[in-house]
Protein backbone atom coordinates (compact mmCIF):
# COMPACT_ATOMS: atom_id res chain seq x y z
CA UNK A 1 0.00 0.00 0.00
CA UNK A 2 1.67 3.36 -1.34
CA UNK A 3 1.45 6.08 1.62
CA UNK A 4 -0.47 9.23 0.32
CA UNK A 5 1.95 11.68 -1.32
CA UNK A 6 2.21 15.31 0.46
CA UNK A 7 0.25 17.05 -2.45
CA UNK A 8 -2.98 14.66 -1.78
CA UNK A 9 -2.73 14.82 1.49
CA UNK A 10 -2.60 18.65 1.64
CA UNK A 11 -5.42 18.18 -1.03
CA UNK A 12 -8.09 20.97 0.15
CA UNK A 13 -11.34 19.93 0.58
CA UNK A 14 -14.17 19.78 -1.82
CA UNK A 15 -17.29 22.48 -0.69
CA UNK A 16 -19.80 19.95 -0.55
CA UNK A 17 -17.42 18.21 2.67
CA UNK A 18 -16.77 21.56 4.33
CA UNK A 19 -20.89 21.59 4.27
CA UNK A 20 -21.36 18.18 5.28
CA UNK A 21 -18.48 19.16 8.68
CA UNK A 22 -20.58 22.50 9.04
CA UNK A 23 -23.73 21.03 9.76
CA UNK A 24 -22.93 17.50 11.29
CA UNK A 25 -23.60 14.90 8.14
CA UNK A 26 -27.04 13.24 7.90
CA UNK A 27 -28.91 12.93 10.80
CA UNK A 28 -29.88 9.23 12.08
CA UNK A 29 -33.35 9.85 11.04
CA UNK A 30 -32.38 11.04 7.60
CA UNK A 31 -30.43 7.84 6.84
CA UNK A 32 -33.24 5.83 8.21
CA UNK A 33 -35.71 7.80 5.91
CA UNK A 34 -33.00 7.60 2.80
CA UNK A 35 -32.58 3.86 3.04
CA UNK A 36 -36.02 2.96 3.70
CA UNK A 37 -36.86 4.86 0.73
CA UNK A 38 -34.46 3.10 -1.27
CA UNK A 39 -35.78 -0.43 -0.10
CA UNK A 40 -39.42 0.77 -0.84
CA UNK A 41 -38.07 1.90 -4.56
CA UNK A 42 -36.34 -1.96 -5.38
CA UNK A 43 -39.14 -3.55 -4.19
CA UNK A 44 -41.76 -1.66 -6.43
CA UNK A 45 -39.48 -1.61 -9.54
CA UNK A 46 -39.19 -5.86 -8.79
CA UNK A 47 -42.74 -5.96 -8.55
CA UNK A 48 -43.27 -3.90 -11.87
CA UNK A 49 -41.21 -5.74 -13.50
CA UNK A 50 -43.38 -8.61 -13.55
CA UNK A 51 -46.19 -6.47 -15.47
CA UNK A 52 -48.01 -2.95 -14.66
CA UNK A 53 -50.20 -3.17 -11.25
CA UNK A 54 -52.25 -1.17 -9.71
CA UNK A 55 -51.16 0.30 -5.97
CA UNK A 56 -53.34 -1.69 -4.15
CA UNK A 57 -51.83 -4.58 -6.14
CA UNK A 58 -48.49 -3.72 -5.23
CA UNK A 59 -48.90 -2.95 -1.67
CA UNK A 60 -49.98 -6.93 -1.78
CA UNK A 61 -46.98 -8.40 -3.67
CA UNK A 62 -44.57 -6.18 -1.85
CA UNK A 63 -45.96 -6.28 1.90
CA UNK A 64 -46.22 -2.62 2.19
CA UNK A 65 -49.23 -0.42 3.24
CA UNK A 66 -51.00 1.23 0.23
CA UNK A 67 -50.34 4.70 1.17
CA UNK A 68 -46.95 3.96 1.22
CA UNK A 69 -46.54 2.27 -2.08
CA UNK A 70 -48.72 5.38 -3.73
CA UNK A 71 -46.66 8.16 -1.69
CA UNK A 72 -43.59 6.29 -3.13
CA UNK A 73 -44.92 5.31 -6.67
CA UNK A 74 -46.42 8.92 -7.55
CA UNK A 75 -42.56 9.96 -6.50
CA UNK A 76 -41.02 7.96 -9.32
CA UNK A 77 -43.57 9.15 -11.80
CA UNK A 78 -43.48 12.43 -11.12
CA UNK A 79 -39.44 11.92 -12.11
CA UNK A 80 -40.43 9.55 -14.81
CA UNK A 81 -39.45 6.56 -13.56
CA UNK A 82 -42.92 4.97 -13.84
CA UNK A 83 -45.47 5.97 -16.69
CA UNK A 84 -49.30 5.56 -15.88
CA UNK A 85 -51.03 2.55 -17.55
CA UNK A 86 -55.21 1.68 -18.06
CA UNK A 87 -57.25 1.83 -15.65
CA UNK A 88 -58.27 -1.96 -14.38
CA UNK A 89 -61.53 -2.00 -12.33
CA UNK A 90 -61.61 1.67 -10.36
CA UNK A 91 -57.81 1.88 -10.24
CA UNK A 92 -54.75 2.80 -12.78
CA UNK A 93 -52.12 0.49 -13.76
CA UNK A 94 -48.72 1.65 -13.36
CA UNK A 95 -46.13 0.49 -16.03
CA UNK A 96 -41.84 0.49 -15.44
CA UNK A 97 -40.78 3.25 -18.46
CA UNK A 98 -40.02 0.79 -22.12
CA UNK A 99 -41.70 -2.08 -20.05
CA UNK B 1 -35.35 43.54 -11.69
CA UNK B 2 -34.06 46.39 -9.92
CA UNK B 3 -30.71 45.92 -8.02
CA UNK B 4 -30.65 46.03 -4.25
CA UNK B 5 -30.26 49.36 -2.82
CA UNK B 6 -30.35 50.34 0.72
CA UNK B 7 -33.26 52.63 1.01
CA UNK B 8 -36.80 52.62 -0.46
CA UNK B 9 -39.82 54.04 -0.60
CA UNK B 10 -42.46 51.18 0.25
CA UNK B 11 -41.49 47.56 1.49
CA UNK B 12 -44.08 45.20 0.83
CA UNK B 13 -43.84 42.18 2.77
CA UNK B 14 -45.35 39.18 0.83
CA UNK B 15 -45.52 38.29 -2.65
CA UNK B 16 -48.89 36.41 -3.18
CA UNK B 17 -51.53 38.37 -5.58
CA UNK B 18 -52.53 40.91 -2.79
CA UNK B 19 -48.53 41.81 -2.33
CA UNK B 20 -47.74 41.58 -6.12
CA UNK B 21 -50.28 43.68 -6.91
CA UNK B 22 -49.48 46.57 -4.39
CA UNK B 23 -45.91 46.13 -5.49
CA UNK B 24 -46.93 46.93 -8.86
CA UNK B 25 -49.25 49.72 -8.07
CA UNK B 26 -47.01 51.89 -6.45
CA UNK B 27 -44.39 50.66 -9.13
CA UNK B 28 -46.56 52.08 -11.55
CA UNK B 29 -47.02 55.71 -9.58
CA UNK B 30 -43.07 56.20 -10.01
CA UNK B 31 -42.10 54.91 -6.44
CA UNK B 32 -39.43 52.32 -5.47
CA UNK B 33 -40.47 49.49 -3.86
CA UNK B 34 -38.73 46.14 -1.85
CA UNK B 35 -41.20 43.64 -2.69
CA UNK B 36 -40.23 40.57 0.24
CA UNK B 37 -41.44 36.74 0.10
CA UNK B 38 -40.31 33.98 2.61
CA UNK B 39 -40.32 31.44 0.32
CA UNK B 40 -38.39 30.60 -2.80
CA UNK B 41 -40.94 31.63 -5.21
CA UNK B 42 -43.58 34.69 -5.34
CA UNK B 43 -46.96 33.60 -6.16
CA UNK B 44 -48.48 32.85 -2.84
CA UNK B 45 -51.08 30.71 -2.65
CA UNK B 46 -53.15 31.52 -6.10
CA UNK B 47 -50.56 30.03 -8.06
CA UNK B 48 -51.27 26.29 -6.68
CA UNK B 49 -54.75 26.86 -7.30
CA UNK B 50 -56.38 24.67 -10.24
CA UNK B 51 -59.14 27.73 -10.90
CA UNK B 52 -60.44 30.42 -10.26
CA UNK B 53 -64.62 30.77 -9.37
CA UNK B 54 -66.81 31.96 -10.90
CA UNK B 55 -65.14 31.92 -14.06
CA UNK B 56 -63.43 28.70 -14.18
CA UNK B 57 -60.39 30.76 -15.26
CA UNK B 58 -56.64 28.65 -15.19
CA UNK B 59 -55.74 30.08 -11.58
CA UNK B 60 -51.83 30.33 -12.69
CA UNK B 61 -52.45 31.61 -15.89
CA UNK B 62 -54.15 34.75 -14.57
CA UNK B 63 -51.47 34.53 -11.51
CA UNK B 64 -48.15 33.86 -13.53
CA UNK B 65 -47.98 37.20 -15.42
CA UNK B 66 -48.58 39.30 -12.36
CA UNK B 67 -45.39 37.61 -10.72
CA UNK B 68 -43.55 38.12 -14.58
CA UNK B 69 -44.75 41.88 -14.37
CA UNK B 70 -43.36 42.22 -10.42
CA UNK B 71 -40.17 40.34 -10.79
CA UNK B 72 -39.38 42.59 -14.40
CA UNK B 73 -40.35 45.78 -13.01
CA UNK B 74 -37.46 48.56 -13.15
CA UNK B 75 -38.89 50.08 -10.03
CA UNK B 76 -39.77 46.84 -7.69
CA UNK B 77 -36.76 45.09 -6.18
CA UNK B 78 -38.08 41.03 -5.39
CA UNK B 79 -36.42 39.66 -2.66
CA UNK B 80 -37.29 35.52 -2.55
CA UNK B 81 -36.37 33.47 0.28
CA UNK B 82 -35.95 35.99 2.73
CA UNK B 83 -37.36 36.81 5.99
CA UNK B 84 -38.23 40.23 7.56
CA UNK B 85 -36.75 40.00 10.64
CA UNK B 86 -37.76 43.92 12.41
CA UNK B 87 -39.60 46.62 11.23
CA UNK B 88 -38.59 49.66 13.62
CA UNK B 89 -40.07 53.32 13.36
CA UNK B 90 -37.77 55.93 12.51
CA UNK B 91 -39.03 59.41 12.10
CA UNK B 92 -42.32 59.10 9.74
CA UNK B 93 -40.11 56.06 8.36
CA UNK B 94 -38.69 52.58 8.97
CA UNK B 95 -35.43 50.99 9.56
CA UNK B 96 -35.68 46.97 8.12
CA UNK B 97 -33.91 44.11 9.18
CA UNK B 98 -34.09 41.42 6.63
CA UNK B 99 -32.21 37.88 6.73
CA UNK B 100 -31.84 36.60 3.37
CA UNK B 101 -31.76 32.67 2.89
CA UNK B 102 -29.06 30.75 1.07
CA UNK B 103 -30.18 28.83 -1.81
CA UNK B 104 -26.75 27.54 -2.01
CA UNK B 105 -26.32 28.69 -5.27
CA UNK B 106 -25.53 31.65 -7.52
CA UNK B 107 -28.61 33.23 -8.61
CA UNK B 108 -27.27 35.07 -11.45
CA UNK B 109 -26.11 32.12 -12.84
CA UNK B 110 -28.51 29.25 -11.89
CA UNK B 111 -30.12 28.76 -15.35
CA UNK B 112 -33.26 26.86 -13.99
CA UNK B 113 -32.11 23.80 -15.66
CA UNK B 114 -33.42 21.14 -13.43
CA UNK B 115 -30.33 19.12 -13.86
CA UNK B 116 -29.48 19.08 -10.29
CA UNK B 117 -33.29 18.08 -9.55
CA UNK B 118 -32.99 15.04 -11.77
CA UNK B 119 -29.30 14.32 -10.53
CA UNK B 120 -30.69 14.65 -6.38
CA UNK B 121 -31.47 10.90 -5.11
CA UNK B 122 -33.87 11.56 -2.24
CA UNK B 123 -37.44 12.43 -2.46
CA UNK B 124 -39.74 14.45 0.40
CA UNK B 125 -42.72 15.44 0.54
CA UNK B 126 -43.70 18.73 -1.51
CA UNK B 127 -44.66 21.50 0.05
CA UNK B 128 -46.34 22.93 -3.22
CA UNK B 129 -48.66 19.91 -3.47
CA UNK B 130 -49.58 20.02 0.63
CA UNK B 131 -47.63 16.53 0.84
CA UNK B 132 -49.03 14.67 -1.72
CA UNK B 133 -46.37 15.18 -4.43
CA UNK B 134 -42.56 14.73 -3.94
CA UNK B 135 -39.79 16.93 -4.58
CA UNK B 136 -36.18 16.50 -3.85
CA UNK B 137 -33.43 17.96 -1.81
CA UNK B 138 -32.73 20.47 -4.32
CA UNK B 139 -35.54 21.33 -6.64
CA UNK B 140 -36.89 23.91 -8.79
CA UNK B 141 -40.06 25.30 -6.51
CA UNK B 142 -42.83 24.64 -9.31
CA UNK B 143 -43.09 24.88 -12.75
CA UNK B 144 -44.43 28.35 -12.54
CA UNK B 145 -41.95 29.37 -10.10
CA UNK B 146 -40.64 33.39 -10.59
CA UNK B 147 -37.40 33.17 -10.13
CA UNK B 148 -37.27 30.11 -11.44
CA UNK B 149 -34.14 29.18 -9.60
CA UNK B 150 -32.92 26.09 -7.64
CA UNK B 151 -32.62 25.85 -3.90
CA UNK B 152 -31.40 23.38 -1.63
CA UNK B 153 -33.04 22.22 1.33
CA UNK B 154 -30.46 21.45 3.83
CA UNK B 155 -32.53 19.35 6.43
CA UNK B 156 -32.28 16.77 3.75
CA UNK B 157 -29.49 17.08 2.10
CA UNK B 158 -27.59 13.82 1.82
CA UNK B 159 -24.61 15.60 1.36
CA UNK B 160 -23.66 13.10 -2.08
CA UNK B 161 -22.72 16.40 -4.40
CA UNK B 162 -24.42 15.59 -7.06
CA UNK B 163 -26.51 18.72 -7.98
CA UNK B 164 -22.33 20.36 -8.08
CA UNK B 165 -21.44 17.66 -10.57
CA UNK B 166 -24.37 17.92 -13.00
CA UNK B 167 -24.64 22.02 -13.04
CA UNK B 168 -23.70 23.27 -16.42
CA UNK B 169 -23.04 26.82 -14.88
CA UNK B 170 -21.12 25.43 -12.09
CA UNK B 171 -23.54 27.77 -9.80
CA UNK B 172 -23.90 25.52 -6.94
CA UNK B 173 -22.23 26.77 -4.07
CA UNK B 174 -22.20 24.57 -0.57
CA UNK B 175 -20.36 28.06 1.12
CA UNK B 176 -22.86 29.52 1.21
CA UNK B 177 -24.28 31.21 4.38
CA UNK B 178 -27.25 33.56 5.50
CA UNK B 179 -27.27 37.32 4.63
CA UNK B 180 -29.11 40.34 6.97
CA UNK B 181 -29.38 43.52 5.28
CA UNK B 182 -30.80 46.85 6.54
CA UNK B 183 -32.95 48.93 4.51
CA UNK B 184 -34.59 52.49 5.04
CA UNK B 185 -38.04 52.78 3.74
CA UNK B 186 -40.67 55.33 3.73
CA UNK B 187 -43.96 52.71 4.55
CA UNK B 188 -44.50 49.39 4.72
CA UNK B 189 -47.68 47.41 3.45
CA UNK B 190 -48.44 43.72 5.11
CA UNK B 191 -49.81 41.12 2.65
CA UNK B 192 -48.57 37.92 4.20
CA UNK B 193 -51.69 36.18 2.93
CA UNK B 194 -53.63 32.85 4.59
CA UNK B 195 -53.30 29.63 6.06
CA UNK B 196 -55.77 27.21 6.29
CA UNK B 197 -56.86 25.41 9.40
CA UNK B 198 -54.57 22.61 10.54
CA UNK B 199 -56.74 19.50 9.52
CA UNK B 200 -56.39 17.90 12.77
CA UNK B 201 -58.30 20.63 14.71
CA UNK B 202 -61.39 18.63 14.90
CA UNK B 203 -60.68 15.04 15.17
CA UNK B 204 -64.43 13.72 14.44
CA UNK B 205 -63.83 14.66 11.19
CA UNK B 206 -60.78 12.48 10.31
CA UNK B 207 -58.56 14.99 9.21
CA UNK B 208 -55.26 12.80 9.68
CA UNK B 209 -56.56 9.94 7.80
CA UNK B 210 -55.13 9.73 4.13
CA UNK B 211 -58.37 10.23 2.00
CA UNK B 212 -59.61 13.00 4.36
CA UNK B 213 -58.32 15.72 2.51
CA UNK B 214 -57.70 19.74 2.80
CA UNK B 215 -59.46 22.13 0.03
CA UNK B 216 -55.75 23.09 -0.85
CA UNK B 217 -54.54 19.94 -1.44
CA UNK B 218 -57.97 18.98 -3.67
CA UNK B 219 -56.68 22.11 -6.15
CA UNK B 220 -53.71 20.50 -6.08
CA UNK B 221 -55.00 17.08 -7.03
CA UNK B 222 -57.25 18.86 -9.51
CA UNK B 223 -54.41 20.23 -11.33
CA UNK B 224 -52.61 19.63 -14.71
CA UNK B 225 -49.42 19.96 -13.48
CA UNK B 226 -50.64 17.91 -10.02
CA UNK B 227 -49.35 14.97 -7.95
CA UNK B 228 -50.85 12.20 -9.47
CA UNK B 229 -51.95 13.51 -13.57
CA UNK B 230 -55.10 13.07 -12.12
CA UNK B 231 -58.07 12.57 -9.49
CA UNK B 232 -56.76 9.65 -7.75
CA UNK B 233 -57.51 9.21 -3.91
CA UNK B 234 -54.17 9.18 -1.62
CA UNK B 235 -54.56 6.29 0.28
CA UNK B 236 -54.49 3.38 -2.94
CA UNK B 237 -54.44 5.46 -5.95
CA UNK B 238 -58.30 4.28 -6.65
CA UNK B 239 -60.28 6.67 -9.24
CA UNK B 240 -63.04 8.52 -6.55
CA UNK B 241 -66.60 7.56 -7.38
CA UNK B 242 -68.37 9.34 -4.36
CA UNK B 243 -66.90 12.56 -2.62
CA UNK B 244 -68.19 14.35 0.36
CA UNK B 245 -67.95 17.76 0.97
CA UNK B 246 -67.95 19.16 5.11
CA UNK B 247 -68.89 22.32 4.94
CA UNK B 248 -67.76 24.74 7.66
CA UNK B 249 -65.51 22.27 8.85
CA UNK B 250 -63.19 24.77 10.29
CA UNK B 251 -65.60 28.14 10.23
CA UNK B 252 -67.97 29.42 12.28
CA UNK B 253 -67.36 27.48 15.34
CA UNK B 254 -66.24 28.69 18.30
CA UNK B 255 -64.70 25.09 19.89
CA UNK B 256 -61.47 25.84 17.49
CA UNK B 257 -61.39 29.62 18.01
CA UNK B 258 -62.43 29.83 14.79
CA UNK B 259 -65.87 31.71 15.40
CA UNK B 260 -65.66 33.92 12.00
CA UNK B 261 -66.95 32.64 8.41
CA UNK B 262 -63.94 31.81 5.78
CA UNK B 263 -65.59 33.96 2.88
CA UNK B 264 -64.37 31.28 0.75
CA UNK B 265 -65.52 28.17 1.42
CA UNK B 266 -68.62 27.80 -0.02
CA UNK B 267 -67.67 29.06 -3.32
CA UNK B 268 -64.51 26.68 -3.63
CA UNK B 269 -65.93 23.84 -2.68
CA UNK B 270 -68.83 24.36 -4.89
CA UNK B 271 -66.12 24.84 -7.77
CA UNK B 272 -64.13 22.24 -6.90
CA UNK B 273 -67.45 20.03 -6.93
CA UNK B 274 -68.52 21.11 -10.12
CA UNK B 275 -64.93 20.46 -11.99
CA UNK B 276 -65.05 16.74 -10.33
CA UNK B 277 -68.22 16.33 -12.15
CA UNK B 278 -66.35 17.52 -15.31
CA UNK B 279 -63.42 15.07 -14.44
CA UNK B 280 -64.46 11.85 -13.86
CA UNK B 281 -67.65 10.33 -15.26
CA UNK B 282 -70.39 9.94 -13.46
CA UNK B 283 -69.45 11.10 -9.87
CA UNK B 284 -71.33 11.41 -7.48
CA UNK B 285 -70.26 14.57 -5.79
CA UNK B 286 -72.10 15.84 -2.46
CA UNK B 287 -71.82 19.16 -0.63
CA UNK B 288 -73.06 19.06 3.42
CA UNK B 289 -73.69 22.41 4.46
CA UNK B 290 -75.16 24.66 7.35
CA UNK B 291 -75.63 27.87 4.92
CA UNK B 292 -74.79 28.66 1.24
CA UNK B 293 -73.06 31.96 1.20
CA UNK B 294 -72.80 33.00 -2.49
CA UNK B 295 -72.33 37.13 -1.68
CA UNK B 296 -69.86 37.85 -5.01
CA UNK B 297 -70.59 39.13 -8.58
CA UNK B 298 -71.98 35.86 -10.14
CA UNK B 299 -71.93 34.04 -7.43
CA UNK B 300 -74.93 32.86 -6.73
CA UNK B 301 -75.86 31.79 -10.37
CA UNK B 302 -72.30 30.00 -10.32
CA UNK B 303 -74.00 27.96 -7.72
CA UNK B 304 -76.95 27.25 -9.28
CA UNK B 305 -74.71 26.07 -12.31
CA UNK B 306 -73.88 23.77 -9.66
CA UNK B 307 -76.56 21.90 -8.78
CA UNK B 308 -77.49 21.95 -12.29
CA UNK B 309 -74.82 19.93 -13.52
CA UNK B 310 -75.18 17.27 -10.77
CA UNK B 311 -73.65 18.69 -7.31
CA UNK B 312 -75.84 17.50 -4.52
CA UNK B 313 -76.06 20.00 -1.94
CA UNK B 314 -77.28 18.53 1.65
CA UNK B 315 -78.82 20.65 4.06
CA UNK B 316 -77.13 18.29 7.14
CA UNK B 317 -74.16 18.81 10.02
CA UNK B 318 -71.60 16.31 9.98
CA UNK B 319 -71.12 14.44 13.27
CA UNK B 320 -68.16 12.25 12.33
CA UNK B 321 -65.97 10.61 9.92
CA UNK B 322 -64.41 6.96 10.10
CA UNK B 323 -62.84 5.08 8.07
CA UNK B 324 -63.15 1.09 6.86
CA UNK B 325 -61.10 -1.72 6.10
CA UNK B 326 -60.28 -0.38 1.88
CA UNK B 327 -59.71 3.43 2.82
CA UNK B 328 -63.77 4.34 2.03
CA UNK B 329 -65.05 6.82 4.73
CA UNK B 330 -68.54 6.47 6.49
CA UNK B 331 -70.04 10.25 7.30
CA UNK B 332 -72.46 10.01 10.46
CA UNK B 333 -74.78 13.22 9.47
CA UNK B 334 -77.90 15.23 10.64
CA UNK B 335 -79.53 15.98 7.73
CA UNK B 336 -81.87 19.25 8.62
CA UNK B 337 -84.02 18.90 5.77
CA UNK B 338 -85.20 15.54 6.78
CA UNK B 339 -86.23 16.87 10.92
CA UNK B 340 -82.86 16.29 11.89
CA UNK B 341 -83.07 12.45 10.72
CA UNK B 342 -79.44 10.89 11.63
CA UNK B 343 -78.18 8.88 8.72
CA UNK B 344 -74.59 7.60 7.49
CA UNK B 345 -73.44 7.89 4.03
CA UNK B 346 -69.97 5.94 2.49
CA UNK B 347 -67.86 8.05 0.31
CA UNK B 348 -64.39 7.30 -1.39
CA UNK B 349 -62.76 10.51 -0.79
CA UNK B 350 -63.52 13.81 1.74
CA UNK B 351 -62.46 17.57 1.81
CA UNK B 352 -63.18 19.78 4.81
CA UNK B 353 -63.78 23.03 3.85
CA UNK B 354 -61.41 24.36 6.44
CA UNK B 355 -61.25 28.11 7.20
CA UNK B 356 -59.10 30.54 6.64
CA UNK B 357 -56.51 32.07 9.36
CA UNK B 358 -53.79 33.96 8.77
CA UNK B 359 -50.34 33.05 7.80
CA UNK B 360 -48.36 35.25 9.59
CA UNK B 361 -48.15 37.33 12.86
CA UNK B 362 -46.50 40.60 13.74
CA UNK B 363 -45.38 39.40 17.30
CA UNK B 364 -41.57 41.13 17.31
CA UNK B 365 -41.18 42.10 14.16
CA UNK B 366 -43.91 45.23 13.23
CA UNK B 367 -45.40 46.83 16.73
CA UNK B 368 -48.82 46.47 15.09
CA UNK B 369 -51.84 44.70 16.68
CA UNK B 370 -53.53 41.28 15.75
CA UNK B 371 -57.28 41.76 15.91
CA UNK B 372 -59.29 39.01 17.79
CA UNK B 373 -59.80 36.81 14.82
CA UNK B 374 -55.94 36.77 14.46
CA UNK B 375 -55.89 38.74 11.52
CA UNK B 376 -53.75 41.82 11.60
CA UNK B 377 -56.00 44.38 13.36
CA UNK B 378 -57.77 47.60 10.73
CA UNK B 379 -59.05 49.79 13.33
CA UNK B 380 -60.32 52.06 10.88
CA UNK B 381 -62.44 49.25 9.11
CA UNK B 382 -65.14 51.37 7.22
CA UNK B 383 -63.08 55.24 5.86
CA UNK B 384 -59.79 53.20 5.72
CA UNK B 385 -60.00 49.51 5.53
CA UNK B 386 -55.73 49.18 4.69
CA UNK B 387 -54.48 51.60 8.03
CA UNK B 388 -53.41 49.26 10.73
CA UNK B 389 -52.22 50.34 14.14
CA UNK B 390 -49.45 52.28 13.20
CA UNK B 391 -49.13 55.16 11.05
CA UNK B 392 -47.35 54.70 7.57
CA UNK B 393 -48.07 50.14 8.18
CA UNK B 394 -51.09 49.24 5.72
CA UNK B 395 -52.63 46.34 5.01
CA UNK B 396 -53.87 44.10 1.82
CA UNK B 397 -55.50 40.97 1.30
CA UNK B 398 -56.32 37.86 3.96
CA UNK B 399 -53.49 39.42 6.61
CA UNK B 400 -56.72 41.65 7.34
CA UNK B 401 -59.30 39.00 7.22
CA UNK B 402 -60.91 36.48 4.99
CA UNK B 403 -61.13 37.16 1.57
CA UNK B 404 -61.54 36.11 -1.84
CA UNK B 405 -59.44 36.90 -5.04
CA UNK B 406 -60.74 39.94 -6.83
CA UNK B 407 -61.31 41.33 -3.23
CA UNK B 408 -57.99 40.91 -2.15
CA UNK B 409 -56.50 43.17 -5.24
CA UNK B 410 -59.25 45.62 -4.74
CA UNK B 411 -57.65 45.69 -0.96
CA UNK B 412 -54.28 45.71 -2.35
CA UNK B 413 -54.93 49.23 -4.72
CA UNK B 414 -56.37 50.42 -1.80
CA UNK B 415 -53.21 49.80 0.54
CA UNK B 416 -51.17 51.72 -2.52
CA UNK B 417 -52.93 54.30 -2.52
CA UNK B 418 -52.91 54.90 1.44
CA UNK B 419 -48.99 54.35 1.01
CA UNK B 420 -48.75 56.67 -1.94
CA UNK B 421 -50.71 59.58 0.23
CA UNK B 422 -48.26 58.56 3.14
CA UNK B 423 -45.03 59.12 1.32
CA UNK B 424 -46.25 62.38 -0.48
CA UNK B 425 -47.32 63.71 2.71
CA UNK B 426 -44.06 63.63 4.27
CA UNK B 427 -41.78 63.14 0.88
CA UNK B 428 -39.97 60.50 1.25
CA UNK B 429 -37.36 60.35 -1.17
CA UNK B 430 -35.98 57.08 -1.92
CA UNK B 431 -31.89 57.73 -2.55
CA UNK B 432 -30.11 55.72 -4.98
CA UNK B 433 -26.79 53.16 -5.19
CA UNK B 434 -25.45 51.25 -2.22
CA UNK B 435 -25.79 47.92 -2.84
CA UNK B 436 -26.63 46.06 0.55
CA UNK B 437 -27.07 42.55 -0.42
CA UNK B 438 -25.14 40.47 -3.16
Amino acid sequence: MPEPTAAKADKPKRAIEVLRERHGGMSKELKDYFNEQQKIYKALRAALKNGPRTVPQLAKECGLPSPTVMWHLMALRRYGQVLDGPEENGYLRYTLPGA
Amino acid sequence: MAEMRDRYDALVIGGGIAGMQAALDLGEQGFEVLLVERTPSIGGVMVGLNKVFPTLDCSSCICTPRMAESAHHPRIRLQTYTEVRSVEPVGTGFSVNLECKPRYLHEDTCIGCDECELACPIEVPHEFDYGLGARRAIYIPHGNAIPQKAVLDLEHCVFCGKCEKVCPTHCIDFTAEAKHARVDVGAVIVATGLDILPMDRKPEYGGTLPNVMSPLAMERIQSSNGPYGRVLRPADGKIPRSIAYIQCAGSRDRSIGVPYCSRVCCMYALKQALLLRHYIHDVDVALYYMDIRAFGKGYEQFYRRAVAEGVNVIKGKVARVTQTDNFDLILRVELLDEGGRVDEHRYDLVVLSQGLIAAWHPDGVIDIEDADDGFIHTPEIKLNPSFTTMPGVFVAGVAAGPKDIPDAIVEAGEAAMAAANYLKRYRWRSSKPAVAVA
